[in-house]
């Protein structure tokens, strides 16, 4: 007994590495692709967004510079209008719809299994191909939409080419991806006990209270999920570099969102201001983050089951 | 089924007045269902009408898909811009080529990279694991618009610009944090016994990972496939920040987000798009539909919850 602690206790000082070298080795590639493809670009994003640097000839620290330069930028307004405009009326708007959808397909009626398939096929459609879809569809001029409006005797619209009505315009053709959230809503209302169901029904409770009652509650912690998700999304969107004119900003910059904004000016090829670019992606990691631990910090509502 | 047989216990001998009830329920149901089939199909209607309109007028000609009024069929469909698109003119299969490059690589890439790592995560101890783990989950909620600045000057000072690897060397380097977490989960609950055994054959970590587990993981790997195909197959941003300038390099998607903006487009082409775009489409809803069932009904969840 005593021999074999002796034993255990020589093997600790060569043994620790021993024991974890397998561990370590199978784990290596993502401690290499952290450091070198995520730590390493952090620690340099934040040095860029304290200068000037232009990818080739000057690089000095200009201290607050890049971050004072934004109150000034009047892009920067427009930007923020836009994207904070965009997702306070896209996120809670996709969350409600897509959450009547997908009671709508919960119901345990023969087909229904198709009209699910029907949904979420829009999602299957690669990004790219949707946006070149809606701009033909958009089009003022040969595109159906106005067809069909002239054939029903309305004025057509210029859609995605006016100022005015080119946010809506986005905003609409975002809800033909609901079938997203659709599915993670359907996995979640899976996840609800029958038997709450069965034992409110023989109480006599009616159809409109048992979803009030027991099924969006049951279903809030997939509602925080997909708020925060949504969240973080919306305020990256850069679905507008394929549908908006002028370069992604749309008429008179109605269009222009905060992602775009950094796409333009460290890749856009006439500028090339990663300093700028970085103190900014920095302040929209800020608003992000912020957002995210609000909307942590106000999860009272949130039901994580019995265990917590 | 159930609902009946609760109505049955509580209900009195039937007598005639509850039959003629129970007719009318019966009538009122079907009621209900009728609008809520017609309400589902229009709602059905509505969402895949784009998609139906891009495939009928990618079969019309080029002078018609220019012409007013707008119609939703062709008059007479014609291949003419699927002849347009597989041609050698047109560059798209130069373009598709690129992106089966990137595809391949990423579909090896990235499961093997990330079910080694969940292997060290599932099976095996080590010092530090929890805190690689914990730094590992830190990066899903890291916006990956802070990152993309430092990572395209890092990629340039190695000489990467202009070529596909931004797009696949680092997908080695861990195959990303949730599908190494799905892999993870789904190893953890593998029985024991299996792994047990195989230690006290004799065999070393790497074999059990190899010849034991990773055959069973068969089923998330899948997923995991699905998941890189449809980022990487419908990715246009990486493709644009790196080899926007490299015509060689251009993937398919890169190349029709090239046709529809920088490009200057005009409406005859317009069935040319729309034949890209069903093209595009078709692998996607192929997959989906092979494997709808798992996708829909969310074996994302399922793996977390596990």
């Amino acid at each position: 007994m005593r021999a074999s602690t002796g034993q255990t206790n020589a093997k600790t000082a060569g043994g620790f590495f021993k024991k974890s070298m397998a561990g370590w080795l199978f784990t290596s590639p993502m401690t290499l692709g952290l450091l070198l493809f995520t730590f390493y670009p952090m620690v340099m994003s934040l040095v860029y967004a304290f200068s000037n640097f232009n990818g080739v000839e000057q690089f000095d620290f200009v201290g607050f510079r890049n971050f004072t330069d934004v109150f000034s930028d009047r892009d920067f307004y427009t930007v923020l209008k836009n994207t904070f405009l965009h997702a306070a009326i896209s996120v809670p708007l996709n969350l409600v719809l897509s959450y009547l959808l997908a009671l709508l397909v919960n119901q345990r009626i023969k087909g229904i299994a198709s009209f699910r398939v029907f949904y979420y096929l829009p999602v299957v459609i690669p990004g790219i191909v949707s946006g070149v879809l809606w701009k033909d569809i958009y089009n003022p001029e040969f595109g159906i939409l106005n067809q069909m409006l002239q054939n029903l005797g309305l004025p057509p619209g210029k859609f995605l080419e006016a100022s005015g009505t080119a946010m809506a315009s986005l905003i609409v053709l975002n809800l033909w991806t609901l079938g997203a959230s659709m599915a993670l809503w359907l996995s979640a209302l899976k996840n609800i006990p029958e038997a709450l169901y069965e034992s409110a029904k023989i109480d006599g409770i009616t159809p409109v209270k048992r979803l009030f009652f027991i099924t969006v509650p049951m279903s809030t912690t997939m509602i925080f999920y997909n708020l925060i998700t949504g969240i973080i999304g919306a305020l990256q969107t850069n679905s507008t570099l394929v549908i908006a004119n002028s370069k992604g900003r749309g008429p008179d910059n109605s269009l222009y969102f905060y992602a775009v904004k950094i796409y333009h000016e460290a890749f856009d090829g006439t500028r090339f201001n990663y300093g700028y670019a970085s103190a900014l992606a920095w302040i929209l990691f800020l608003i992000i983050a912020l957002l995210t631990v609000t909307v942590f910090k106000t999860n009272k509502w949130v039901y994580y089951g019995e265990d917590g | 089924m159930k609902r009946s047989a609760a109505i049955q216990f509580k209900a009195p001998p039937p007598t005639i007045a509850l039959a003629a009830s129970r007719r009318k329920k019966q009538r009122e149901r079907a009621a209900f269902l009728t609008v809520m089939y017609l309400f589902m199909a229009a709602v059905a209607v509505v969402l895949l009408f784009p998609y139906a309109f891009m495939a009928s007028r990618s079969l019309m000609s080029g002078r018609e898909v220019s012409g007013l009024p707008v119609r939703f069929f062709p008059t007479a469909a014609t291949l003419e811009a699927y002849q347009k698109f597989f041609s050698g003119g047109s560059h798209y299969m130069r373009y598709t080529l690129n992106t089966l490059k990137v595809l391949l690589c990423n579909m090896i890439a990235i499961p093997l990279s990330a079910s080694l790592v969940a292997y060290g995560f599932a099976k095996l101890r080590f010092k530090g694991k929890g805190l690689l783990f914990a730094a590992m989950m830190g990066t899903v909620l890291l916006p990956g618009v802070v990152l993309q600045i430092p990572q395209y000057i890092l990629f340039v000072s190695l000489g990467w610009n202009g070529t596909l690897l931004p797009m696949t060397v680092p997908n080695f380097f861990g195959g990303g944090a949730i599908n190494v977490f799905l892999l993870r989960q789904f190893m953890r609950s593998l029985p024991k016994d299996l792994d047990d055994a195989a230690k006290i054959d004799g065999a070393n970590a790497l074999r059990r990972y190899w010849s034991i587990v990773l055959p069973l993981c068969v089923p998330v790997i899948i997923f995991v496939w699905i998941g890189v195909f449809n980022t990487y197959w419908g990715d246009y941003y990486s493709p644009l920040i790196y080899v926007r300038s490299s015509p060689d390099k251009i993937t398919l998607a890169l190349g029709i987000y090239n046709e529809t903006t920088v490009n200057a487009p005009t409406i005859n082409d317009a069935n040319l798009r729309m034949a890209a775009g069903v093209f595009m489409s078709l692998p996607p809803a192929v997959i989906f539909f092979i494997f709808q069932r798992q996708l829909i009904d969310g074996i994302v969840m399922t793996g977390i919850k596990g």
